[in-house]
């Protein structure tokens, strides 16, 4: 409690030694303004008249238009510039006093002009920053009405980078402040806008009746700053992705922001350009996945990733012609945890590029006490494409292990190919110059297969399992035109996923050149392989 | 250099109230305030509506289209706004608009009496040279009538 309420506090007052607390507010030097819950001022000492004109009955965000996007901090906490409707700047401090009613505590400010609050703005927009923003959003906690909210929006632009990237960052620039201006034309006059840095903007949305207003503000918020933005005759669009917190009773303002980031979190990867609102349940998910990770992490140093292998025969022979290794994840406590589960959590923190890089190596080494010229197949993500360090990767792991170039097939998913397509045919050109054999993964899943088959002269098309395991004839028919295009672009064609007699028997009769499944081979380590290939061969020659 | 004239045509769905007196009190505030901010920023154009859509096509100096465009994104009597063509042309096509309004004259009522329904006149199928000159032959009409 400060000075000025523990004076409206007391009642009684001394009358032979002391003046009225009434007198002296009416004597102090310099303003204070009580204001009701819905911002109108209900009472005002002389000394505002004086350097405020008439304010009683006015609403407080008209007589400091920088209200709540100007500065205001906490009670106790040091005090911010306010700047009046006719320019007078001054320290505020400020008093809750329950209800939705606070006081303002107004010293004039000798230094304070306008131009002081910086650091507390953000130059590029004008936007309050994060200290400005935290206090806002304490001071808005406490001030709240018990039956009200206060929502936090915090969002992130998503293709910001590239636009920066593409046009320089003056034109980047340029669409911060257009972001910045939308944002505010959004939100009412109580709401704040802050900018934190880089693309990440918050809202602080006042006075919100339920869940349903914040996520209409969150809704027009995606669509209003996804709109088309045209900036020097540039055409750009970007998306927004929002996470929305509402305050709950007696949350801390930084606990809001976290978890209005979590729901952010959220929203990114349920595919962007979307809100999500924040759920109890989203931290637990979010500290699953950090532990998660960091077990990801270990999992490298300590060895607990394993390749399997699982075999691929020629059709017409019905001899193995290689293996395709399988990662294994071996945790010690949680016992084997299927790839699906780590994978893309592992494609979301770049870890998958480490990993990858080992799987690599490891795949050579082992590869190399494989009888014969037996093939071993690695699966190599979008995400090393990208890394540049690939082809050093892939030509150091032949030279270590001294396994012969033709040896080793690389695996690729059209997600690889998606972006950038000329740099990743770039690669595989480079690849396919060391003598490495470069196949395409799940073909067929993707919306645009076929034309990756023009772009680059795969070895070896591997056909989605969901073509093999289809039981309509549409599958069938695809199966076969699939099959029929690839080996007529001389290309070798696998089967996935084939798993009993029935399909093996049609995926002879559809062209395909080999066949991967549980039918003609579990995955196995490493050690198994001789014993296998011995028991193919007794098989084979029964045949 | 010369300050050279920019074109910018887009679509975009209405979402204006489809009762008569609402539609016509929002058309009429657009146009009344797109023809004062127009003039003084030295744009002309027209401005195409239908039950389900507006076609507008704003020819300027960069700068002002572009600050008028930010608004108008910002408008939120529409929305799902494409930008079809943003080009600097030789010539303006609608020289003497601030804002012509196509729509209101009895040759067009009648044939936006077909083409007003939604389904009738779908912009998003044409491009912005065909817009633009779909709006042209529309206000040369619209001024002899
Ligand atoms: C379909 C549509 C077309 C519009 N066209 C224009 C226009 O050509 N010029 C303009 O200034 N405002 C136009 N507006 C209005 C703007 O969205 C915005 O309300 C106005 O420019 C605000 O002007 P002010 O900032 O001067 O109040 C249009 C709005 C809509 C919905």
């Amino acid at each position: 409690m400060n000075a000025v309420t523990s004076f409206l506090h007391k009642t009684e007052a001394d009358p032979s030694s002391m003046p009225s607390y009434e007198k002296i507010l009416e004597l102090l030097p310099r303003p204070v303004i009580f204001v009701g819950s819905d911002g109108i001022v209900l009472y005002a000492n002389p000394s505002t008249e004086v350097l405020l004109g008439t304010v009683i009955g006015r609403d407080v965000h008209e007589l400091f238009p920088g209200f709540m996007s100007g500065l205001i901090s906490m009670p106790g906490a040091l005090s911010s510039v306010l700047v009046s409707w006719n320019e007078v700047a001054f320290e505020a401090a400020f008093a809750a006093l329950g209800n939705g009613r606070f006081l303002i505590d107004l010293r004039p400010s000798l230094q304070a002009s306008i131009t002081s609050m910086p650091s507390d703005m953000d130059d590029l927009t004008g936007l309050a920053k994060r200290n400005a923003l935290l206090s806002h959003l304490s001071c808005a906690l406490s001030v709240k009405a018990p039956s009200s909210f206060v929502a936090i929006h915090c969002l992130d632009l998503d293709r910001f980078k590239m636009v920066n990237d593409m046009l320089g960052h003056a034109v980047g620039d340029l669409l911060l402040q257009k972001v910045a201006n939308r944002l505010t034309s959004a939100c009412r006059k109580g709401d704040i806008v802050a900018r934190l840095g880089g693309d990440e903007f918050v809202v602080l949305q006042n006075d919100v009746n339920d869940e349903a207003a914040a996520e209409t503000l969150a809704s027009r918020i995606v669509d209003l700053v996804g709109r088309t933005y045209v900036i020097n005759g540039h055409t750009i669009n970007i998306g927004a992705s929002v996470g929305v917190a509402l305050s709950s009773a007696g949350i801390q303002a930084r606990d809001l922001l976290r978890n209005g980031d979590l729901a952010l979190y959220e929203a990114k990867r349920a595919g962007r350009g979307r809100y999500r609102t924040f759920e109890s349940g989203m931290d637990a998910l979010l500290l699953n996945r950090r532990e998660m990770e960091i077990d990801l992490r270990r999992a490298l140093a300590l060895k607990q990733f394993k390749l399997h292998y699982q075999p691929f025969l020629d059709v017409t022979t019905n001899k193995v012609d290689g293996f395709e290794a399988l990662l294994r994840w071996e945790h010690p406590k949680k016992g084997n945890i299927p790839p699906l589960s780590f994978i893309p959590l592992a494609e979301e923190n770049g870890l998958i590029v480490k990993i990858g890089e080992w799987v690599i190596r490891a795949a050579c080494m082992e590869a190399l006490s494989w009888p014969e010229d037996m093939v071993v197949a690695v699966n190599v993500s979008p995400l090393q494409f990208k890394s540049d360090t690939l082809l050093e990767t892939v030509a150091a792991a032949l030279e270590r292990s001294g396994l012969p170039a033709h040896r080793l097939e690389i695996e690729i998913t059209e997600g690889a190919l998606l972006d950038d397509t000329e740099k990743v045919v770039q690669t595989l050109n480079a690849l396919r110059n060391l003598g490495v054999k470069i196949s395409m993964d799940d073909f067929g899943t993707g919306y645009s297969s076929l034309s990756y088959l023009q772009k680059f002269p795969f070895n070896k098309i591997k056909i989605d399992r969901s073509f093999v395991a289809g039981h309509s004839t549409d599958s069938e028919a695809i199966l076969r035109s699939i099959a029929s295009l690839g080996r007529s672009l001389g290309m070798a064609i696998t089967a996935e996923g084939v798993e009993t007699a029935e399909q093996l028997a049609r995926i002879r009769g559809e062209r395909c050149t080999h066949v991967q499944g549980y039918l003609t081979g579990r995955p196995m380590s490493t050690h198994q392989i001789p014993d296998f290939l011995r028991q193919n061969d007794l098989q084979t020659e029964k045949l | 250099m010369a300050s050279s004239i920019y074109s910018l045509v887009y679509y975009s769905r209405n979402y204006i109230a489809s009762d008569e007196t609402t539609f016509a009190a929002n058309v009429d505030q657009i146009l009344a305030k797109s023809r004062l901010n127009n003039q003084r920023d030295e744009i002309t154009g027209a401005l195409l509506f239908n039950a389900g859509c507006f076609a507008q096509v704003l020819e300027g100096p960069l700068d002002t289209v572009e600050a008028a465009f930010e608004r108008i994104q910002q408008d939120e009597r529409h929305g799902d706004v494409s930008l079809l063509a943003l080009n600097p042309i030789e010539h303006r096509s609608f020289p003497n608009w601030a804002m012509g309004f196509i729509g209101t004259s009895k040759i067009h009522a009648e044939r936006f009496a077909d083409i007003g329904s939604s389904s009738g006149f779908d912009p998003s199928r044409l491009t912005g040279d065909e817009i633009n000159s779909l709006l042209r032959e529309l206000a040369i009409e619209e001024e002899a009538a």
